[in-house]
């Protein structure tokens, strides 16, 4: 009897092992799995960074664009108003003064049209040249569209 | 997969003729006319009033601005959707 008793408490003991071993190779199964989890997780959440990164990124690009776009409409805007005032400005009648002074009004009208015509070139991507660049003073500047021909003069 | 770059050249910019300009007054046409065929040129000319002069320099202005407008909005496309776009707006 007491040999019976020997081999089943061997028998327990030998079966308390070999659970006790089963449970830590799960445990080590189940340890894996979460570090492969953990790892996921770690580079989705870099993605996300990324993602929201870039997202922040386009968002100021597209403000910038806006408020570029916005700056150009109002210069030119400007530009224009200039050009109605140059014509009415005072009261200004240009019939009667190409009257009054055909010649200087002739010459002009000549040179503020060669300067009209550069600005188109300009609008349609003709790059500035280094004394379009340059200029600063209302003497060097092409007064019909010094927004897009001058970007270094400032109206004084 | 994003899609390729479209990367159309930009439109070969405008280079434009300089046209004279010649004023006409009750008083200088005979003198206007004559000039012309010294200078062997068909004594005849295309008139404006001076309002429609006026109104030709601002729909000119105008078209040079929705021009301007058109080519950034352009340039601004290009420069958000393909990233290795260069600056060509300067000549030396």
């Amino acid at each position: 009897m007491f040999g019976s008793l020997k081999i089943a408490m061997v028998a327990i003991l030998i079966t308390g092992i070999a659970g006790a071993g089963m449970y830590v190779m799960k445990l080590r199964s189940d340890n894996a799995i979460l570090k492969a989890n953990q790892l996921k997780l770690e580079s989705a959440v870099a993605d996300q960074k990324t993602l929201i990164e870039n997202q922040k990124k386009d968002f100021e690009d597209i403000l910038d664009a806006n408020n570029k776009m916005n700056e150009l409409v109002s210069v030119l805007k400007k530009d224009l108003d200039d050009l109605d005032k140059r014509f009415n400005k005072k009261n200004r009648d240009v019939g009667k003064l190409a009257i009054a002074k055909t010649e200087s009004i002739e010459r002009i009208t000549n040179g503020a049209s060669a300067l009209a015509t550069r600005c188109i070139e300009i609008a349609s991507g003709s790059p500035l040249t280094e004394k379009e660049k340059n200029a600063t003073k209302k003497s060097e500047i092409n007064s019909e569209c010094p927004s897009i021909a001058n970007p270094n003069y400032v109206p004084y | 997969m994003p899609r390729a770059n479209l990367n159309l050249d930009k439109p070969t910019p405008l280079e434009l003729e300089n046209l004279r300009w010649i004023i006409i007054t009750s008083e200088n046409a005979d003198e206007v006319f004559k000039k012309l065929e010294e200078q062997g040129i068909d004594p005849v000319l295309w008139g404006l009033t001076d309002k429609d002069f006026e109104l030709l320099a601002k729909n000119f202005a105008q078209i040079r601005n929705q021009l301007k407008i058109t080519n950034d909005l352009l340039d601004k496309y290009k420069k958000y959707y393909e990233t290795d776009v260069n600056d060509t707006n300067t000549k030396k």
